[in-house]
């Protein structure tokens, strides 16, 4: 800052960004410190959509939970419900059938896939362009359609149940599965010239809202951020759970191409490249299913030994892991939710500092939260 | 991998007294006392064996006191906070547990705060205050983070009551109440309020099956 | 320590040729993005349907409103209790021994006099627990969607009453 922009500086206005403001993507608070248009400071506020899940499902039993699950991030209720159930049946020892865990790694990937279309329809609204919305929801709205055969609901299934799943899907499902894979495959070169090779879009998005490597670790940002960063981690590579370990696929990471790495256009460019991940483990799941029973051997009433249990999976917005403080009785005794978004709005008042308003609107979007992960 | 890491701590954090309760069913964990966290979160990150460079979550659990029964051991009265620490280098990840009092409304058990470390622990810790109510001395912004800032008690806790009226506002307003304070499958007379009953037609179904 | 991550959007000093040659980037690749804008405009097919008129026929096994066929239910208070959000409010009288003998469809003794069956619709979540407990099978989620009510009073649905029972040639599919 030179001298005659240090003259310049006035009082520090404050401007309330949210709870209601569609660029928060929910019910979000920023109180802004703005000099003139450039922000000075940022503190979110949190807790308006706070419904205390964890206190709910101290009084639940353990199947009780799952449609609680399903309400954190309602975009990706799917692989909350994995990643819940992966962690009881871990407990209990349970054996899953194949056929069920294909099932679940189908679910879990086109709810992937589904979730990052809202992001990219978001996204493209946060920063101008109206009509990307309308065909990303036209896609999305596939995966719902079929989820909603299979599952019986649109957008919190409660499909994935311990033991396996709710109920079996149909030859003429994985074929409709595998058709949506093809025209999705199209479908993503027409975003990509749409949108990413935008010029007025790479302008908005290269070098805005850097993240570097070491205040990833600092804050213990996961999912895209991180990978957007450049750091190669992933879950279902480095972790594997479900049949990870026996899929082949990529683990994008941000290149920098349009700008710096970490910024926002390598975090969108990284989840744009997932989408293509998931259709290969899509196809390589439904060449690997086979006929079998979709439900493991569950005891009627669920008593989940006593101990405890940190699990972790990888969802689309990042790292979801379920910490369960057993005593052996029909109820968990205590079920904390580590969610990733919570973690993600954390490290804004870090970015906020120097931008334009217009710039954090950018990268609230970029980072991707759910309003309903954060506040639980 | 745990006796490893407790051995590591001993030797170098004097008064740590790690120990590990190796879990038959689950994770393991390590307890360590809790007047060292700072230390012992240092020496973990700072480690070239472990470098445990995340911090995932903290965790606190409220156990209330409770008399050893048939099926189950006694329960000592303390709250517990749980340490996820993770390593994306070497892949790895490990629960540090410590025990603090559980303390009371005006003296909250209180524990130093590991943001100096772990910048992850700021939001982290200011949950398990607002929620758990647990103090951390020398936290840079200790405010709530999920309730309001003039919210009373500690949601979490296993002995929580919800205020009866928060800004004017009742809490469990009569009208808007479920049927839980309901005893379940009692067999009683009583009516819902706003439905109606009507046994008769009941009876006339039966009847029809016959 | 933190302020090093800090960074304002790095501001470039163009030159005049820079200038016009990024607005006409910009133009092109815009340009580009509207012909497939443009595509949509004629030749692709209407994905909307207009609503009251034209209804969307969910698939079988769709949950919406819940349906108890009273007369099969055997009171076991299992979808009360498997409820999440504890919704179903249930009671039940010891039928009489000189009562003669009630029989649900697959056969099942009826023991119990069902006095009160009744489901909060407006707390019910949707999640299907209580519909797989059923013994009997007699509580269904239907494909039901039309039944936004004016007061939250109405949402309560008594399946004994003889208007709720009603709906039954409306929404059960035998």
């Amino acid at each position: 800052m030179d001298v005659n922009q240090e003259k310049l500086k006035t009082e520090l206005l404050t401007v309330n960004m949210g709870p209601q403001h569609p660029a928060t993507h929910g019910v979000l608070r920023v109180e802004i410190k703005t000099d003139s248009e450039i922000v000075a400071e940022a503190i979110p506020h949190i807790g308006y959509l706070h419904r205390c899940k964890e206190k709910h499902s101290e009084s639940l039993d353990y199947r009780g939970v799952i449609p609680y699950v399903d309400r954190m991030d309602y975009l990706a209720a799917m692989n909350m419900e994995l990643g819940y159930c992966l962690t009881i049946e871990k407990m209990l020892g349970t054996e899953v059938p194949k056929r069920a865990t294909y099932i679940r790694m189908v679910c879990a990937e086109l709810q992937r896939i589904a979730s990052h279309l809202m992001f990219f329809g978001t996204y493209a609204i946060d920063l101008g362009a109206f009509s990307p919305f309308l065909y990303a929801f036209q896609k999305r709205e596939e995966i719902l359609r079929l989820f909603e055969e299979f599952s019986g609901a649109r957008l919190l299934y409660n499909y994935i149940w311990i033991g396996g799943v709710w109920n079996d899907i149909t030859d003429k499902h994985i074929e409709r599965i595998l058709k949506f894979c093809d025209e999705l495959s199209e479908e993503l070169k027409k975003y990509d010239t749409l949108v990413s090779q935008n010029r007025i879009f790479i302008e908005r998005t290269a070098n805005v809202g850097l993240i570097s490597q070491t205040l990833c670790y600092e804050y213990g940002l996961t999912g895209p951020l991180l990978r957007g960063s450049g750091i190669k981690w992933d879950l279902r590579k480095n972790r594997p759970y479900c049949f990870y370990d026996k899929m082949e696929f990529e683990i994008p990471v941000g290149l920098g191409e349009k700008g710096t790495l970490g910024d926002c256009y390598d975090r969108y460019s990284v989840r744009m490249r997932e989408m293509i991940e998931s259709i290969k483990i899509i196809r390589q799941c439904l060449q690997g299913i086979e006929a079998g029973p979709v439900m493991g051997k569950v005891a009627k009433v669920l008593k989940v030994p006593a101990g405890e249990i940190y699990f972790r999976t990888e969802c689309p917005r990042g790292e979801l892991g379920y910490h369960l403080i057993s005593d052996g009785s029909k109820k968990p005794y205590r079920l904390k939710v580590k969610s990733s978004c919570f973690t993600h709005v954390s490290v804004l008042p870090e970015l906020a500092p120097g931008q334009m308003i217009a710039d954090l609107v950018a990268t609230i979007g970029s980072i991707d939260i759910v309003l309903g992960e954060v506040d639980r | 991998m745990h006796k490893e890491i407790s051995d590591f701590l001993n030797r170098s954090v004097s008064g740590a007294d790690a120990q590990v309760i190796s879990a038959t069913v689950g994770d393991s964990a390590i307890y360590v006392n809790a007047k060292q966290i700072l230390k012992v979160c240092e020496a973990l990150k700072n480690s070239p064996e472990y470098q445990m460079n995340v911090l995932q979550v903290i965790t606190a659990a409220d156990y209330l006191a409770a008399a050893a029964t048939e099926t189950t051991p006694a329960v000592e009265e303390r709250i517990e906070l749980t340490y996820v620490i993770a390593s994306f280098i070497k892949n790895s990840e490990l629960l540090i547990k410590v025990k603090l009092p559980r303390g009371d409304k005006n003296n909250l058990p209180q524990i130093d705060s590991i943001c100096s470390i772990w910048k992850s622990a700021n939001w982290q810790e200011r949950e398990a205050f607002d929620m758990m109510g647990v103090k951390f001395n020398g936290h840079p912004d200790h405010r709530r983070i999920l309730c309001p800032d003039d919210w009373v008690g500690h949601p979490l806790r296993k002995d929580y009551v919800a205020m009866e009226s928060y800004n004017g506002m009742t809490i469990y307003p009569e009208d808007k109440l479920n049927f839980k304070e309901r005893e379940f499958g009692v067999r009683q007379k009583t009516d819902v309020k706003g439905a109606v009953t009507s046994i008769s037609n009941y009876e006339l179904g039966a009847k029809n099956i016959n | 320590m933190s302020s090093q991550h800090n960074h304002a959007t790095v501001s470039h000093e163009l030159s005049l040729g820079q200038y016009f040659d990024n607005i006409k980037t910009a133009v092109i690749t815009t340009f580009k993005g509207m012909m497939i804008t443009l595509k949509y405009v004629y030749g692709v097919r209407p994905v909307t349907i207009e609503y009251p008129e034209v209804k969307e026929e969910l698939p079988e096994i769709s949950r919406s409103r819940l349906y108890n066929d009273a007369e099969n239910c055997i009171s076991c208070l299992q979808c009360a209790s498997a409820c999440p959000v504890d919704c179903i409010y249930i009671s039940a009288n010891r039928r009489a021994t000189d009562a003669p003998a009630l029989k649900t469809k697959d056969g099942t003794a009826i023991k119990l006099d069902l006095t009160m069956y009744t489901i909060d619709t407006a707390l019910c979540c949707y999640c299907g627990l209580c519909t797989t407990v059923c013994p009997t099978s007699c509580l269904t989620h239907t494909t039901d969607y039309e039944y936004a009510s004016y007061t939250v009073d109405q949402m309560k649905y008594d399946y004994l009453a003889p208007e709720v029972r009603a709906w039954r040639t409306r929404i059960v599919k035998d």
